[in-house]
């Protein structure tokens, strides 16, 4: 197993090498940061050739990557124009954990201003993924042992609703409900922007009042899609012949259920769940564009707009790392919880 | 075999989750809040008491009188957030606006456009000196009274220190305009400054010292760091030489300035000034109609009445922007009626501009006449604007040569070739709009008008990255613009900045016309400002009546000022100049 | 629930005189079953007429009329669904939208299937380091998330297409942009799919034949395996328009996907939440509509897969 984790640690290595090569060339030819900073006029011809020496950004962009990923303190950068490298320059690079300063914020450290956002939208992601877990395995093992009830029936038309629908439109759905029309018929209604209300300042209960309608949008298509795989594995499952023992053998059905059935159905839920992260992200871009909430979406949008480099590649190495590591844990908690599965 | 339970593990990352979420709020307020903290913390080591910590954000100041009276909390809904905050590290007018609340200028400018004193005893000019003969040498006298918010002194080794960051080069400041321009600057007494320029630099007064820096808190940083790119101040100003001080930033969130006490000029009325950041325009609507906010910026027009019905006002106030068509005249690239300065005429006689600004802006602007309306004293007197006569323009057309032979509509030169303009723009709404109307008004004096429209990021992009306004490719292009306001300079129609493949970053995207390049050149260098102004009435008449640039009309800013404010008043070059006078009802 | 063979003795003379059923028919038969897949198609259809035959209702033109005195008016004889912030017709917007939108989830997939395809087919066929450098471009691919691919992408191609006639309609460089973007984002699914199809049937005496007759690797891989495989690239490629549509919502909710004047569903809701109080049905209609058509597509889809099943369809 240890062998297996080791391996699988190598290759993911090569192929974040690949990803952060693909998106740096992608990012370096959308749009030219310098046009940008003369503001409400045009950059002026003799600043943006200081800022372009200034930045890095007047080198090949091999050079560009290279010094992106392994810093420039081992060599000289020409910064005063004269056409000689006489300062050391002062990145350590990607591979030494430091990710450059912002080219629109100036000077702020990528990673300081990705901190600042990141645990925003964690909030949300987090208590998402575990409402998603609970809600598709209620729903789902509902479905299943009430098969072809009213109940199934609606609730997998429900499911192909809810999973047909762009993530915006639930948000404005349920901001239409919740806010809108529970104002309007006097009831206390849910907030739709921002993370806290500035005049009540920033406490546990204003968070988690405005975490709802956010949440709530970012997990209805993932809880309507995975109930109906519950479902059917869980169909499936108590289909096979074990079930058919342990009823045989006159265990009350509530055992047979959750102590055999489930645990088997949800197996495969490990791993779906796992590779969710990505989506999970995804739906939290769009999510906070339409809350106003401070996170880490925001941020990127703002960012690559302004075809800001270092914060943009920041954000998406780290979601890579993000997503690399949650496939890996995840076929790990899926070996360690499925004994038939043995990695060589 | 082992027993794996599901159950154990989704107990624990709920648990956890449940957990996060709890410790998350006073985990984020942690990295948020240190940086205001510190900051505060480094100059405070000064003998003078530093008058605001990071305060919780309700927390009424320390009160001495019995009841302590209501604060006074103005709020005012940004739809962007700053990148920075140090003058010289950013171009957004959302950060450049807020410097009349927490810096300080040299001179300042009213609602009227006219600058004031603000750190120096009067404005250097000829009559007092202050300007050398030969335009050369300016002197700046300071006050004696201004200090920092900690108290210190403010002194002009700090106009020196500011001058030397600009052009250091460690510091990657967005701009060096206009520091670049001076040959030394000196400081002979703590009170006087004085600047020589290399050339005469006619623009000087309008474009420095936006902004000063102080030396105490960041020639520090500079030291130890090499660069103060990465200083707090510039997240955190918390020295500042304004009404207010900087009090705290929440990325993503608020910013919060308050009440000055040391400030020289006397108390603001407002004890707090807090900046709302907003995701878009409509969500300002919604928090100025609903009394959320008091002040709002560029209101779309649609919610316009919306706002006034709430008893809100809508404040107009000009910025030096104008909305217009700049003719491309360049020969390689403009089509032949585009060249000839009759069809240009007999555009601007074609085009019913009032009502276009009345039907499409809601009769908020009125139509422009010259690049130079917002700075009226430069417009010549004797210009006639054009009027709105089809049938004079026909007969123009038709003098110079371009008949309806083939009655299809369009006019035709002796080579039956179609009067055809290209009329190029960027995607905004109203831009559309208006190219729809001016098609219309067009087609019925027998002119062709093609009208495209670009991403704004190509379209402003330069002659290297393909844009086709430095391409050439439009006859006409509009966008909105201004000159280096409040100083009528500008540098697009010089010669030198036409793009090519020499020079691929020029801006001069027009043409080249001898005549008025030579009175560009000469306004830049002259410093008397009798003689400057009388260049400025020749290029105005010229460009007028040769139709270079057609005004659509007058940009200016827009303001929602809220039923709740009283006292205020905007100025188009320093925005908040007044607001030590504004109060809440 | 298996075919029509109630009991055995009756059922003889029937079986008897019928031909056997051919595999295409056995799929249209397992297919017509779903009764939730046959109400997609007749959905779709219905859809697809809405965006073609509605353009002979309402000119283009019409729908980018913009009349800033009628904005905003809630749905009304004259305006069936009510008007946009500047006065365009809200119905007429739909239809030309759903023209658009329908087109670049068609076109998407197109691209996507191509690129898949190909990919697949040629990593699953050659093996060794060739499907060793493809497969883990692909897993670079597919870990980053599609909406952050998008959002770069979208920059990348900003503004470098012209606009473009096709059938009557001039369509602005960025639908060519968002269809690029969208196939190009999505295709690593479908490529990892075909791969491993072809990984299987590669082994198999059919191709061992093709090989020892000559046949050259490209007809192989073009006339004899792929053919095979079509069951599951079918599938893909349905809920991939499906995704497309849902995926180009996205971009231009975002301001990113096809600029207006052009209407695309998505783009209609751009912005619209701002008025989620006043003029719900600024949203409401073109949402429906999304909805409605990733909705049948998903039946639709669904029920290929289980008609398509190649393990029921080998018996």
């Amino acid at each position: 197993m240890t062998r297996y984790i080791i391996r699988r640690i190598l290759q993911a290595i090569p192929l974040l090498f690949i990803i952060s090569l693909i998106l740096f060339l992608l990012m370096r030819s959308t749009g030219d940061p310098l046009a940008m900073m003369g503001g409400r006029r045009a950059t002026r011809p003799e600043d943006r050739e200081r800022l372009a020496r200034q930045l890095g950004l007047d080198k090949p962009l091999y050079v560009q990557y290279l010094y992106w990923l392994i810093g420039n303190d081992w060599t000289k950068i020409d910064m005063d124009g004269d056409g000689v490298a006489e300062t050391p320059g002062d990145r350590r690079g990607v591979v030494r954990g430091e990710f450059g300063t912002s080219m629109v914020s100036r000077g702020r450290p990528v990673l300081e201003m990705i901190w600042e956002r990141l645990p925003n939208t964690l909030i949300l992601m987090i208590p998402a993924e575990v409402i998603i877990i609970l809600f598709s395995l209620a729903i789902g093992v509902y479905s299943a042992l009430r098969q072809y009830s009213f109940v199934d029936h609606l609730v997998t038309a429900l499911s192909f609703v809810g999973y047909s629908m762009p993530i915006f439109f639930i948000a404005l759905v349920s901001m239409y409900i919740f806010a809108v029309n529970f104002k309007r018929w006097g009831l206390p209604y849910l907030p739709t922007v921002g993370m806290f209300d500035p005049q009540v300042g920033k406490t546990t209960g204003q968070v988690l009042l405005h975490m709802v309608l956010p949440i709530l949008s970012m997990s209805v298509i993932s809880i309507a899609g995975y109930s109906r795989y519950v479902r059917s594995q869980m169909l499936e499952v108590i289909g096979e012949d074990y079930i058919r023992t342990a009823r045989a053998k006159g265990l009350p059905r509530r055992m047979v259920i959750t102590g055999h059935a489930l645990k088997n159905a949800a197996l495969p839920l490990v791993t779906i769940v796992g590779l969710d992260i990505p989506l999970l992200l995804g739906g939290a871009v769009v999510t906070e564009s339409i809350f106003a909430w401070p996170g880490m979406g925001r941020l990127f949008i703002d960012h690559v707009s302004r075809a800001d480099t270092p914060v943009v590649m920041g954000i998406l190495m780290l979601i890579s790392v993000a997503v690399v590591v949650s496939q890996l844990v995840t076929d790990i908690v899926y070996a360690w919880l499925d004994p038939r599965i043995r990695y060589t | 075999m082992r027993k794996h339970s599901l159950y154990p593990l989704l107990a624990l990352v709920a648990i956890v989750a449940v957990l996060f979420t709890a410790c998350g709020p006073a985990a984020t307020e942690a990295p948020a809040e240190p940086p205001a903290e510190e900051a505060e913390e480094a100059p405070a080591e000064e003998p003078a008491e530093e008058p605001t910590e990071a305060p919780a954000p309700t927390e009424a100041p320390a009160p001495t009188e019995a009841p302590p009276a209501e604060r006074k909390v103005a709020t005012f809904a940004w739809t962007q957030e700053p990148d920075s905050l140090n003058p010289y590290y950013t171009n957004m007018w959302f950060s450049s606006i807020t410097q009349q609340l927490w810096s300080c200028w040299a001179w300042e400018y009213d609602d009227q456009n006219a600058p004031f004193p603000k750190l120096v005893t009067e404005i250097p000019s000829m009559e007092n000196g202050g300007v050398s003969e030969d335009g050369l040498v300016v002197t700046m006298h300071l006050r004696d009274d201004i200090i920092w918010s900690d108290g210190t002194p403010i002194t002009s080794a700090d106009f020196v220190f500011t001058h030397d960051m600009v052009m250091a080069e460690s510091n990657v400041v967005s701009t060096q305009y206009p520091h670049d321009a001076l040959e030394s600057i000196e400081a002979p007494d703590d009170l006087t400054v004085v600047m020589t320029f290399a050339e005469p630099f006619a623009p000087w007064q309008a474009t420095f010292w936006k902004g000063i820096l102080p030396k105490h808190v960041l020639e520090p940083v500079f030291e130890a760091e090499g660069s103060i790119e990465a200083a707090e101040w510039n997240r955190a100003p918390a020295v500042g030489c304004g009404p207010f001080v900087f009090a705290e930033w929440e990325s993503g969130s608020f910013m919060r300035f308050v009440k000055n006490e040391n400030y020289w000029l006397g108390e603001p009325n407002l004890d707090e000034i807090f900046f709302q950041f907003v995701p878009d325009d409509a969500s300002q609507t919604a928090a100025l109609v609903a009394g959320d906010a008091d002040l709002g910026t560029f209101p779309p027009l649609s919610d316009v009445p919306t706002l006034q019905d709430a008893g809100l006002e809508i404040v107009t106030q000009n910025s030096g922007y104008s909305e217009g068509w700049y003719f491309n005249f360049r020969e390689d690239t403009a089509a032949p009626g585009a060249l000839d300065v009759r069809v240009r005429q007999a555009v601007a006689m074609a085009l019913d501009r009032e009502a276009i600004t009345q039907d499409l802006l809601l009769g908020l602007t009125e139509p422009a006449v010259t690049f130079w309306d917002s700075l009226p004293a430069y417009v010549s007197p004797d210009i006639e604007p054009w009027t709105y006569d089809p049938e004079a323009a026909g007969q123009l057309l038709d003098e110079a040569g371009w008949t309806d032979t083939d009655g299809d509509g369009i006019r035709e030169d002796a080579d039956s070739n179609d009067l055809v303009l290209v009329h190029g723009t960027t995607i905004r709404e109203i831009r559309q709009d208006a190219q729809a109307v001016a098609q219309q008004q067009l087609r019925e004096v027998g002119i062709d008008l093609q009208i495209l429209s670009f991403d704004s990021d190509l379209y402003f992009a330069s002659y290297a990255d393909g844009s086709p306004a430095a391409l050439g490719e439009n006859d006409i292009m509009e966008w909105s613009d201004a000159p280096y306001f409040p100083d009528p300079d500008t540098d697009y129609w010089l010669c030198s900045q036409i793009p090519d493949d020499e020079n691929p970053w020029g801006y001069n995207y027009f043409g080249c016309d001898e005549t008025l390049d030579e009175l560009f050149q000469r306004q830049l260098v002259t410093v008397d400002a009798q003689e400057r102004t009388e260049i400025f009435h020749e290029i105005s008449k010229y460009m007028h009546d040769q139709v270079y640039w057609l005004g659509m009309w007058l940009d200016p800013d827009y303001w929602a000022v809220g039923p709740r404010l009283t006292g205020v008043k905007f100025s188009g070059v320093t925005p908040f100049y007044n607001i030590i006078e504004w109060d809440l009802q | 629930m298996e075919t029509a063979i109630e009991s055995p003795i009756a059922a003889v003379p029937e079986e008897l005189e019928a031909p056997p059923l051919t595999p295409r028919e056995l799929v249209w038969r397992r297919f017509r079953r779903h009764k939730m897949a046959v109400a997609g198609v007749f959905m779709l259809i219905l859809l697809l007429l809405y965006s073609v035959a509605g353009a002979f209702v309402f000119p283009e033109s019409y729908a980018n009329l913009t009349e800033t005195g009628a904005r905003l008016q809630p749905p009304s004889a004259a305006h069936p669904f009510g008007t946009d912030t500047v006065g365009r017709d809200i119905l007429a917007r739909t239809i030309y939208g759903g023209q658009i939108s329908l087109l670049i989830g068609l076109f998407a997939v197109v691209v996507e299937v191509i690129v898949g395809v190909l990919i697949g087919a040629i990593a699953g066929y050659y093996g060794g380091w060739i499907d060793s450098v493809l497969m883990r471009f692909t897993e670079a691919m597919f870990n980053v998330p599609q909406i952050f691919l998008l959002l770069v992408m979208a920059r990348f191609f900003a503004g470098k297409i012209p606009t473009v006639q096709f059938l009557g309609r001039t369509f602005s460089g960025s639908v060519i942009v968002i269809i690029l973007i969208i196939g190009m984002t999505s295709w690593m699914y479908l490529a990892r799919i075909v791969r491993a199809n072809f990984l299987s049937l590669k082994e198999r005496e059919f191709v061992l034949a093709a090989h020892t007759t000559g046949t050259t690797n490209l007809a192989i891989i073009f006339q004899h395996i792929l053919p095979n495989s079509m069951a599951p690239i079918i599938v893909a490629a349905t809920l991939g328009v499906a995704s497309a549509i849902l995926s180009e919502a996205y971009i231009s909710f975002l301001g990113l996907g096809v600029q207006p004047p052009t209407a695309t569903w998505g783009n209609m809701l751009d912005g619209a939440y701002n008025y989620i109080e006043s003029a719900p049905w600024l949203w409401a209609f073109p949402g429906m509509l999304i909805v409605l058509t990733v909705l049948s597509i998903n039946f639709v889809g669904d029920g290929l897969r289980d008609a398509l099943d190649p393990r029921t369809l080998a018996q």
